[in-house]
């Protein structure tokens, strides 16, 4: 069995500086014209001034913030400086001095990294990366339009309505539909993982007894198991808003956003805040080591996944009674990603129902808060008929 | 899954367990409440989704190395009325187990 050491790093990590030094805090002007009105143009991907319609974009953050070599070469710790510890006392409102007229502008950078001057009219962005975390190492823009967003949310809805809460549908309004960049960690690994546990292969199934006091036995093998794997994960991704990351079905529909991943984080390209203009941003309040919990969690789960196929042949099943993952070298990298979010606050029970989209793939999933008194009327009518079946299958036989 | 495989699979168990399997016609009894309650799970559970997730372990790029490890007999087991082994939890990846040193 191959048997790497495991160097579960502690030692401080390696950060690379993902800084665009192209931009500033404050006025960020088109390259052609110089004015301050840009935005994402989501059918090209590229930001586009709305003055004099120059269209350019930032270059991709894959290969040019790091390196994109073997993962199995991945050792340490390595973070984006935009993935770097939060400060204590950071505050997610950040002032702002105009250039264009010297006013004081206020940005909070909990919901939006950026603000327009209220006197010069001039918008004014966030790019320097500041201690609040409010500012990631790269950016994946909508490429999804709130056209295709609202089509989709509507059939997403459209095929629950039956058993759907009537006040939901009364009040439903898809075109509400809010862009909004979620924070996220996208997470390379250099893993080991190992499972031990028992499992039965069965050796001989037999009846004994007759007629209705016939039961069947079983007779079989047990083995104890041990499998070892090494792998790598490549842009694992993980929520970095601590809110987010809590999905409790029972009192929050959060793994709604959470069901819609994979993105395709690759074509994520460097920070530049006008990307986000005209949409909504939630900011990053967890550091790495928060999230290393996590991590763990989902890269023995995978472990776990791949172990599978190779006990294939204890058909009665394997008990895992035992695992442990070692982790050689993990990359970490702040990013926003889009989802365009239709939200319902569902005031009886307390709860805010999304139904969410992709804004790349378009993938689609939702909560559609439900009609109790229907849905039982039917769950019991349906249990009333089946019972009367059995009840005839009875007195027949 | 299919509609009616999420059915069968919430329904079947509970009819197995519910006194079928034991050979009672009773248990057939039973159809009835248990049909009422996967079609209630199956409906909210459509429209709530509150079972869905990122599949992380197949959807994440992953490369592994061919799986080593060891398989050694310990016992017998001889006339268990068990279908399967106890805890199986072959499927449940997800399903934290006590943390080896």
């Amino acid at each position: 069995m191959t048997s790497i050491p495991p160097s579960q790093p502690q030692d401080q990590p390696e950060v690379v500086n993902t800084q665009n030094a192209d931009l500033g805090d404050g006025v960020n002007r088109c390259p052609r014209c110089g004015s301050t009105d840009i935005q994402l143009r989501a059918s090209t991907g590229m930001l586009i001034c709305l003055f004099c319609r120059h269209e350019w974009s930032e270059q991709r953050a894959e290969g040019q913030l790091f390196d994109d070599g073997d993962l199995t070469q991945l050792q340490g710790t390595t973070l984006g400086s935009g993935a770097a510890d939060i400060a204590a006392d950071a505050n997610a409102v950040v002032t702002l001095k105009c250039q264009g007229c010297g006013a004081e502008v206020v940005v909070n950078t909990a919901a939006a990294m950026s603000s327009r001057c209220h006197w010069c009219r001039h918008v004014l962005t966030i790019n320097n990366q500041i201690a609040n975390g409010a500012v990631p190492d790269a950016v994946l823009p909508f490429s999804l339009s709130h056209q295709d967003a609202v089509a989709r949310i509507t059939e997403f809805a459209s095929k629950r309505r039956t058993f759907a809460n009537r006040q939901f549908l009364k009040e439903f309004t898809p075109e509400n539909v809010v862009g909004v960049y979620m924070p996220y960690m996208i997470v390379d690994g250099n893993v080991s993982g190992d499972v031990f546990g028992h499992g039965e292969i069965e050796t001989r199934r037999y009846t004994r007894g007759s007629d209705e006091n016939r039961k069947t036995y079983y007779d079989a093998d047990v083995y104890q198991i041990h499998r070892h794997v090494d792998f790598t994960v490549d842009d694992l991704t993980i929520e970095s808003s601590a809110e987010r990351a809590m999905m409790d079905a029972s009192v929050n529909t959060n793994n709604i956003i959470n069901t819609i991943l994979p993105f395709d984080t690759k074509n994520a390209v460097r920070w530049n805040a006008n990307y986000l203009n005209g949409f909504s941003s939630e900011k990053r309040d967890q550091d790495v080591e928060h999230l290393r919990p996590a991590l763990e969690h989902q890269l023995l789960s995978i472990a776990r996944s791949q172990a599978a196929p190779s006990v294939s042949r204890y058909d009665r099943g394997v008990r895992w009674e035992a695992e442990k993952v070692d982790v050689h070298g993990t990359r970490w990298v702040s990013m926003y990603l889009p989802v365009w979010l239709y939200s319902y606050f569902q005031e009886e029970k307390n709860m805010v129902h999304y139904i969410a989209v992709n804004g790349r793939t378009g993938e689609t999933m939702g909560s559609i808060p439900v009609a109790q008194g229907r849905l039982l009327a039917v769950s019991a009518a349906v249990g009333v008929a089946v019972e009367a079946a059995a009840i005839v299958i009875l007195v027949v036989s | 899954m299919g509609i009616g495989a999420e059915v069968l699979a919430t329904g079947l168990p509970i009819l197995a367990s519910g006194g079928s399997g034991d050979g009672s016609p009773a248990g057939i009894l039973l159809a009835g409440p248990i049909a009422a309650i996967a079609v209630y799970g199956l409906l909210f559970r459509y429209y709530r989704n509150t079972d869905k997730s990122h599949s992380f372990e197949t959807e994440t790029r992953i490369q592994a190395a061919p799986i080593t490890g060891g398989d050694q007999k310990v016992n017998e087991i001889r006339g268990t009325q068990q279908s399967q082994i106890e805890g199986n939890n072959v499927g449940s990846h997800r399903q934290r187990v006590r943390r080896a040193p």
